[in-house]
């Protein structure tokens, strides 16, 4: 799968964008930097996506990844006060011992990766043997088999079809199953974050705990369940 | 008929069973328990009474045969005969025999000849021949009236139950011991009667006297019933069997073993007259008989007039064989005998209790029959025991019957006069007494007469005049202490009218000499009286407290003497009937036994044949002279008048003969009087009027004493003080054997007590104190260095390890994250472990 | 020692006929699959690192995102490099893409409404004021 021409081009710099958004989201002081500087990071590797032939994960990834999921993340910021981080110069790593510990283990970690991918490759090196003009000309004449768009500048690739055909097809089960997933996910989500004063007009809090609880706040016996 | 003789004692053990076992959970009435009972006893009555018939007069009698129910009756194998044959000592008998002359044709018993002798195998068969006929008779028959007797006697009694249970166990045990055909049988029936004894003496068991005076019995007869054990022993040792048709086959042919010579025959002779005076009471033996008198009256009547004192009688008699063996023995039987019957009779003098007269006249009496048995006269020894049963039974239950009339009042001091109230009673009560005097015609004295006659005459043992001596001097007493118990019983002043006080009543007695009130009881009532307590209100006992009342106007304590006494009454016909039938035995039962000496009106010396006692126990007795069993009587029967001119010289020869049996046996009265009379006939005679005039000395003396001049026996009793002292206190005999027997006894008990609880439980304890030390060590060591150990250990571990692994649970999240993240290295680095391995030992090649 | 980082940077050069400097400039110029692994692994070394490290909880989560999508990277670059080297199921890696975005979804909801829930009862989002588990 070899890049070349304009292709490798944009990849080194999605490349180093993501790795180096990725870098500042760790490392910014503000939990709000930190999320743009997420959405940075996740745009780029939507574009390394695009430049893997995955047009139609690279989309999703914008529209829900960064669509969905940052932007909960900033309501999320913006509920958890974020203005204390702002006011003061808090401090935003851990203990020392954590971080040193976390450092080393990372830096080996990065050694062990490396060298397995590099144990790897060189297997699968020996597959691929085609020099990589010879694979840009025969990827170059797959592309030409493409449909034109509408406005005729680009074509279209199958690759929508092909991962729907597949995701139907072999994967309907897990797609199921990731539906009804999604699905607890937001019951449990919405039961998570519902407050005592919501949770006792819906009659949802355990009476010995309720009389706890109006004992510290007597206002929350005048509220009334909501009669269903 | 014979061959169920095996019910005659099985029907009163079934009756017994049904009663002990059922009685008191059914509660029958009185009237089933009796019935049974004495429905039982009739029926064995009829049995035996109907087997003897047929045994003796039926037309397939066997007499003179013994008739074993192992023939063709029933009998099974009770221990049966191992490998062990027992020929002890066969050579020695051969050659003494041979050196004695004596051997016959019938040797030693070897096995070859008899094989049944070498193995020694007991059955339980029983045996009807002409001794245990008249004992089936005798216990059946006499049991008979003494059951009926004992309805009446016992009613109201909360154990009627219990009492007929044991009598009809009595009963059985008494049936095997004279219907066994064998040593063992005979044992089995004598500890069985021990037992009945103790039970039934004791039936009064809540009285300490009661139960003082069973466990002596049981004991006393225990002593006899040892040497009984070892004459037994030696039976079988020396016999090799111990069926008695086996037994004296063999000991027919033992030498004799005259005065001096004490050989294995005097031996087992020994012993069987050690166990004869224990169960019959005689002279060291004979302490528990006036004792027993503490049981009811029926039990006094059967066992210890009738029948179980009677068995040491059946005993020595069944074994005459072996006893006629040893004349030293035979000289024993006799001494021992004559000294009990005259023991017993001067004690019985001065006795006040009723009861206890009679009990030292029964022991008297015995003392004749063993006299009889001494001297060689058997058959006149079981006589006596069949006349002894019917008079001495009669007057048991006619004082029974006195008792009975005077609410159980036994003080013969207390009564008097009976005779108008109690006239049946008082008539058969006579006609008892008159035979235990030895009158002509009644029972007693055919026997007694015969007895003494024998004595003075026997050519078995030497001193025989001195047993005859002996013998007319006891009936002297007799006669004088049952003449004494009549007046004073049935004749003279009513002296149950004059009330409490005095020396009347012993409680009173004793009670007046301590100062207590008259009244007033200072120990338990004795006897069949009715219980009172120390300190208890005693007095005349009224018919009714209503009646009391009514006479005096207060219920219970009362000062004067003058109230009114009760008026004995007569007894129901359940208790005189019998009293009736044995009268009427007592009057004509000396007829089977008709002496010699009347042979000029009979016309023989035994007349009736087979009826005659003699001739019908001739068959079991052995003749020393001819050394073999007398021969039926047929030789008398087939030519009476020839005998009677025979009977002169042939008297004189067959005396003559037994002389030779024994040798010479020293002086003999009878000789020396026939010597110069010169007619056996006037010697015999002269005897008997002797005897008759001694009995008539003793009925005036008794008459005068205490009709006439009833002041006489007070001077009397003064003048021989101590005479009257030892007679009185049975001449410290009890308190003899206390001293020196039973206190050492319990000595020894308490010294074996004091080891056992001292040594033997010391050690056990010591052990236990072991165990418990050891224990508390070991839980020591368990507590302080195991626990300890572990605890220390536990604790070291905790020490150690507990902060390591509290320091990671730091709650920190990160620190959890970093371990995973950790984890997931060491995971990678294991899938390349052996590249890392190679590339770290490159490096290191590199370096170094 | 030399030979170990040689292997590590192998990857780099891709081609092993052409001198360092043009492997080197090769590599470049054509980037490969290697280099999508790289990049993959950086990011994922990143995160880590971020959520080990940081204290706002927040920027914990932020950091798990970037691992997963690391590991997006990850099946994708397979993906390509299968489907151009012809294997049948090189769209599997897609697939697996797809899903492991639903999960990231999900996760993020549920885990920021355990943070906010937390929030509100610690009022804090301070991890290591976070400690309730400690000895």
């Amino acid at each position: 799968m070899t890049l070349s021409g304009y292709e490798a081009l944009f990849f080194w710099i999605f490349g180093l964008a993501a790795i180096f958004a990725g870098l500042l989201t760790v490392m910014a002081r503000n939990a709000v930097h930190s999320a743009m500087f997420l959405i940075s990071s996740l745009v780029s590797v939507a574009a390394l996506f695009v430049l893997a032939r995955a047009e139609f994960i690279a989309g999703v990834q914008i529209l829900v990844y960064v669509g969905g999921v940052m932007v909960l993340f900033l309501f999320v910021i913006m509920l958890v006060n974020v203005g204390a981080e702002e006011r003061g110069r808090d401090e935003i790593f851990n203990n020392q011992r954590q971080v040193t510990a976390s450092l080393i283990f990372c830096f080996l970690l990065v050694g062990g990766v490396l060298y397995s991918v590099n144990r790897g490759y060189s297997g699968l090196q020996a597959l691929n043997q085609t020099p990589p003009d010879v694979l840009a000309a025969q990827q170059a004449t797959r592309d030409q088999a493409y449909a034109k768009s509408a406005t005729g500048s680009s074509k279209i690739t199958n690759d929508s079809q092909s991962l729907g055909g597949s995701l139907y097809r072999y994967a309907s089960l897990p797609f199921e199953i990731a539906s009804v997933l999604l699905l607890v996910a937001i019951i449990g989500s919405v039961m998570l974050a519902r407050t005592l004063r919501q949770e006792v007009s819906a009659d949802d809090v355990d009476p010995e705990v309720l009389k706890d609880e109006i004992a510290r706040e007597p206002e929350l016996a005048k509220l009334e369940p909501r009669s269903e | 008929m014979q061959k169920y003789i095996w019910l005659v004692p099985l029907l009163p053990l079934i009756g017994a069973a049904i009663n002990g076992l059922l009685g008191r959970k059914l509660r029958f009435s009185e009237t089933i328990i009796g019935g049974i009972a004495v429905g039982s006893v009739a029926l064995s009555f009829l049995i035996s009474l109907t087997a003897v018939y047929s045994y003796g007069y039926g037309g397939h009698a066997e007499w003179p045969k013994p008739y074993l129910t192992s023939q063709d009756g029933f009998s099974f194998n009770w221990i049966p005969g191992g490998a062990v044959s027992i020929n002890h000592g066969a050579e020695a008998r051969n050659e003494a025999q041979a050196a004695a002359g004596h051997l016959t044709e019938k040797g030693p018993a070897t096995t070859a000849e008899s094989p049944r002798a070498a193995l020694l195998n007991i059955e339980w068969s029983y045996q009807l021949d002409p001794l245990s006929s008249i004992f089936m008779l005798i216990v059946t028959g006499v049991g008979l009236c003494i059951f009926v007797f004992a309805t009446g006697y016992m009613h109201g009694e909360a154990g009627f139950y219990r009492f007929f249970a044991y009598m009809g166990l009595f009963m059985f045990a008494m049936l095997v011991l004279v219907m066994g055909s064998n040593f063992l049988m005979m044992f089995v029936g004598w500890e069985g009667v021990g037992l009945c004894s103790y039970l039934l003496i004791g039936y009064y068991f809540d009285r300490q006297e009661a139960a003082n005076a069973s466990r002596k019995a049981f004991i006393t007869n225990r002593v006899g019933d040892f040497g009984f054990a070892l004459a037994i022993f030696g039976v079988i040792a020396t016999f090799g069997t111990a069926q008695y048709t086996e037994v004296f086959e063999q000991a027919k042919s033992f030498p004799i073993e005259l005065l001096g010579h004490w050989g294995i025959l005097s031996w087992i002779a020994l012993g069987l007259f050690v166990g004869a005076c224990g169960k019959s009471a005689q002279l060291p033996l004979h302490v528990w008989l006036p004792d027993a008198m503490a049981g009811p009256t029926p039990v006094s009547a059967l066992i210890h007039a009738a029948t179980m004192v009677t068995a040491g009688l059946y005993m020595v008699t069944r074994t005459n064989v072996i006893f006629q063996h040893s004349q030293t023995m035979l000289l024993v039987v006799a001494l021992v005998g004559a000294a009990t019957a005259i023991f017993a009779a001067t004690i019985g003098i001065t006795q006040n209790d009723i009861k206890k007269v009679l009990a030292y006249s029964t022991v008297s009496q015995l003392g004749f029959m063993f006299v009889a048995c001494g001297v060689g006269a058997f058959a006149i020894a079981i006589f006596h025991v069949m006349t002894h049963a019917f008079f001495k039974a009669l007057m048991f239950l006619g004082a029974g019957s006195v008792i009975h009339g005077m609410h159980h009042e036994q003080d013969m001091r207390r009564m008097g006069g009976l005779k108008k109230y109690m006239p049946y009673t008082y008539w058969t009560f006579m006609a008892g007494w008159l035979a235990i005097c030895g009158i002509i015609p009644f029972s007693g004295f055919w026997s007694k007469d015969e007895i003494l006659w024998k004595s003075v005459e026997t050519t078995y043992i030497p001193l025989g005049w001195l047993v005859w001596l002996i013998g007319t001097i006891a009936a002297t007493c007799t006669a004088f202490y049952m003449t004494r118990l009549m007046a004073m019983t049935f004749w003279g002043k009513e002296r149950f009218l004059e009330g409490a006080g005095g020396e009347a009543d012993e409680a009173h007695a004793s009670a007046y000499d301590k100062g207590l009130a008259k009244h007033d009881a200072t120990h338990g009532s004795a006897g069949d009286r009715p219980r009172h307590d120390v300190g208890e209100h005693v007095g005349p006992v009224h018919e009714d407290v209503a009646h009391h009342v009514a006479t005096h106007g207060h219920a219970t304590q009362h000062d004067d003497h003058g109230h009114g006494a009760h008026i004995p009454h007569e007894s129901p016909p359940s208790m005189w009937v019998p009293l009736a039938v044995l009268a009427l035995l007592a009057i004509i039962g000396g007829f089977v036994g008709i002496g010699p000496a009347f042979r000029p009106i009979t016309g023989s010396e035994h007349p009736g044949h087979r009826l005659h006692i003699v001739n019908w126990l001739n068959p079991i007795i052995w003749n020393p002279v001819t050394r073999e069993f007398n021969p039926a009587e047929g030789a008398h029967e087939t030519a009476p008048a020839e005998t009677a001119h025979a009977e002169a010289p042939a008297a004189a020869e067959s005396a003559h003969g037994s002389a030779s049996a024994y040798g010479d046996v020293g002086f003999n009265l009878a000789h020396s009087v026939e010597n110069s009379t010169h007619s056996e006939l006037a010697t015999e005679w002269i005897f008997i009027i002797i005897s008759l005039v001694v009995a008539g000395i003793g009925m005036l003396l008794g008459g005068l004493f205490y009709v006439w001049r009833p002041e006489l026996p007070n001077i009397w009793a003064q003048r021989l003080r101590p005479l009257y002292n030892a007679s009185y206190n049975k001449y410290w005999v009890d308190e003899f054997y206390g001293l020196a027997v039973t206190r050492r006894t319990m000595d020894a008990a308490r010294v074996v007590f004091g080891f056992d609880s001292k040594l033997v439980d010391g050690i056990v304890n010591g052990l236990a104190w072991l165990s418990r030390l050891f224990s508390r060590i070991v839980g020591g060591i368990d507590k302080y260095f195991v626990d300890g150990l572990v605890n220390t250990i536990a604790a070291f571990i905790l020490r150690l390890m507990s902060p390591l692994f509290r320091a990671a649970q730091t709650g920190f999240t990160q620190n959890y994250a970093l371990v995973m993240v950790l984890g997931l290295m060491l995971a990678v680095a294991a899938f390349f472990a052996k590249d890392i391995f190679t590339a770290v030992r490159a490096i290191i090649a590199a370096v170094f | 020692m030399l030979s170990f980082f040689n292997s590590t940077l192998a990857l780099l050069f891709q081609e092993a006929e052409r001198g360092r400097f043009e492997q080197m400039r090769h590599a470049a110029a054509n980037p490969d699959l290697s280099k999508f692994l790289v990049i993959g692994a950086l990011l994922f070394i990143i995160g880590v690192a971020g959520v080990l490290t940081r204290r706002n909880i927040i920027v914990i989560f932020m950091s798990i995102e970037l691992i997963l999508n690391a590991a997006n990277l990850n099946f994708i670059a397979f993906s390509r490099y299968l489907s151009q080297a012809g294997s049948m199921n090189a769209v599997a890696g897609q697939i697996f893409a797809v899903f492991v975005i639903v999960v990231a979804a999900a996760e993020a909801a549920i885990g920021l409404g355990i943070v906010i829930a937390l929030y509100r009862n610690k009022d804090t989002i301070w991890v290591d004021e976070i400690d309730l588990l400690k000895w």
